[in-house]
């Protein structure tokens, strides 16, 4: 019994080790003072100087722009890849495909960084919101493909599609009617999951937002270089907060489509 | 419009493989443009030589991979390979307890345990490594509580040190390690452990000659999938490790932003890239699947 009880006081401690930073953070951010982690009462002002800078929701406006661009971007030729490998009988090269849907996963982030920024730069392109956002779409890629795929798989609509087409639908009809419906929380599920990774992404943009482009985390970053502050930690806070939100909604989702499908 | 709903049929039923192609291509064009190019444009970059402004001189040679094994860049590489190997240990060492938890003790908990895991992975590392900032500091929370209680007289330097480094990579990678532990721990079939203690098996000699021979792929699994990625770990090392203890990632970055040297920048990036295909190709002949 003490054995079990030592293992699960272990996990425990490494749940802390991952939640505590964060907690922390949190704390401090309505922590009424300037210099200091020594509690000194509740206040809501560093949150109220955010709402004050002009700069700051600049930032958030670009950021909230390049997620929703990367996002749909991301889920139109998601949506098309997956489709492709999942339903159609096999093809050559199908492996070769899959692995580099997957490849954005696993290259580093500062090499694609380096990579696009000189590729951009020697090609003669500015180094712009369209860029930035080409970039984004490109690392939210594996997560729509993948939420796609997933669906496509586990779904019932390959049988549904084939009977709507031997009562003499044509394939296209049958996509609309029936697989993209039943695609519809997946590729919502993607979205989010895509809009999430790009709006927190910061080294991609580090390399590539040329002068003037100001993402949030960005801005984050370069705050965070004159040290911490409790701006930093409210602004963090806000940031957490949206990740967080962004997460549940997407679970809530994916529960509310699995509860659909089985009554 | 007949034939547009025709033409679109046709993509969608792939009965010809071209239909599959096309289907793909927009993906693919935009993986191509986006990523085999720029990483192909690195190689070649590499091959060149840094003018005296800045500029690319297209006089091909290795001279930029010599520089990289040269005394003034070598002791990154080992630090970063070094540290990589570290971080790689201590997680597997942290998280193979907790994968076995999850695996056979967690219960109804497990699903919300694993998506609990997976919190440092979803939330901005910047925010993550922030955190650390303000625990770890000269001004920091451990610092503060420690000289309050008398344990210390002046704070202690723990950030911008190899420890809070290597604090911040286990952290950020520990994600990764479990839950392909996980993975291999959930597949062994429980009856296979239940022999050994029914053949007076201890519990520590089941788990000695069963589980943990039968736990080896994810171990080799997890180890990869911590090792690769934090060879080019970037931000880790930028928040947490100051001006000295930076890596490889740190190390490109300053090639292309501060120094303009981006032949030998691209050589490093190179290097990065070929100790990353290689750590893929190891892993795809260890994946537990295969």
């Amino acid at each position: 019994m003490s054995r079990k009880r030592g293992l699960a006081a272990y996990c425990s401690a490494l749940y802390a080790f991952l939640y505590v930073p964060l907690a922390v953070m949190t704390v401090f951010s309505f922590n009424d003072a300037r210099r200091n982690v020594v509690w000194r009462g509740f206040t809501f002002k560093w949150y109220a100087l955010l709402a004050k800078d002009a700069e700051l929701i600049g930032a958030t406006t670009t950021s909230l722009e390049l997620a929703a661009a990367a996002a749909a971007i991301s889920a139109l030729l998601g949506v098309l890849a997956a489709y492709a490998m999942v339903r159609h009988k096999p093809f050559r090269g199908r492996e070769a495909y899959g692995a580099l849907l997957d490849a954005p996963l696993m290259i580093p982030e500062v090499a694609l960084g380096v990579g696009l920024l000189s590729f951009l730069v020697r090609a003669g392109f500015e180094l712009d919101f369209g860029a930035l956002a080409c970039a984004h779409a490109l690392i939210c890629l594996p997560y729509t493909v993948g939420a796609v795929r997933a669906r496509l798989k586990s779904s019932a609509g390959e049988r549904l599609e084939e009977a709507a087409m031997d009562l003499g639908a044509s394939e296209w009809l049958a996509f609309v009617k029936i697989t993209l419906p039943l695609l519809m929380p997946a590729i919502v599920s993607g979205c989010l999951l895509a809009f999430t990774v790009s709006f927190e992404d910061f080294v991609t943009s580090f390399f590539l937002a040329g002068i003037g482009l100001v993402t949030l985390p960005i801005k984050i970053y370069s705050m965070m270089k004159f040290g911490v502050t409790p701006e930093i930690n409210a602004l963090s806070t806000v940031l957490l907060t949206a990740t967080f939100l962004l997460l549940g909604l997407n679970a809530w989702l994916a529960a509310r489509s699995d509860a659909r499908a089985r009554t | 419009m007949k034939a547009l709903e025709r033409a679109l049929s046709w993509l969608l039923s792939g009965r010809r493989q071209t239909a599959s192609h096309a289907l793909l291509a927009p993906a693919v064009l935009w993986l191509l443009i986006f990523l085999v190019t720029p990483a192909l444009g690195l190689v070649a970059l590499s091959l060149a030589r840094n003018g005296a402004y800045g500029d690319v001189v297209w006089s091909l040679g290795l001279r930029n991979y010599r520089r990289a094994f040269a005394p003034q860049f070598a002791p990154v590489l080992l630090r970063t390979v070094g540290f990589a190997s570290a971080t790689t240990a201590l997680c597997l060492l942290l998280g193979y307890p907790l994968a076995y938890f999850l695996s056979f003790r967690a219960g109804r908990w497990r699903g919300a345990l694993i998506i609990a895991l997976m919190v440092p992975f979803w939330t901005s590392s910047l925010v993550a490594f922030y955190s650390w900032m303000i625990i770890l500091g000269k001004e920091g929370l451990i610092n503060a509580a420690l000289m309050r209680f008398g344990f210390l007289s002046s704070p202690m330097g723990m950030l911008y040190t190899p420890f809070s480094v290597l604090l911040g990579l286990v952290y950020f990678y520990l994600p990764f390690t479990v839950l392909p532990l996980y993975g291999s721990l959930e597949k062994i079939p429980r009856q296979y452990v239940e022999a050994a203690y029914d053949l007076g098996a201890p519990r520590w000699a089941a788990f000695r000659e069963v589980t943990l021979p039968l736990s080896l792929p994810g171990v080799i699994a997890g180890a990869l999938l911590t090792f690769i990625p934090c060879l080019g770990d970037f931000l880790t090392a930028e928040l947490l490790g100051g001006p000295r203890y930076y890596l490889l990632g740190n190390l490109i970055s300053n090639q292309f932003l501060m120094a303009q040297d981006w032949p030998f920048g691209a050589a490093l990036t190179s290097l990065l890239l070929a100790g990353m295909i290689a750590g893929l190709w190891l892993y795809r002949r260890w994946e537990p699947d295969a």
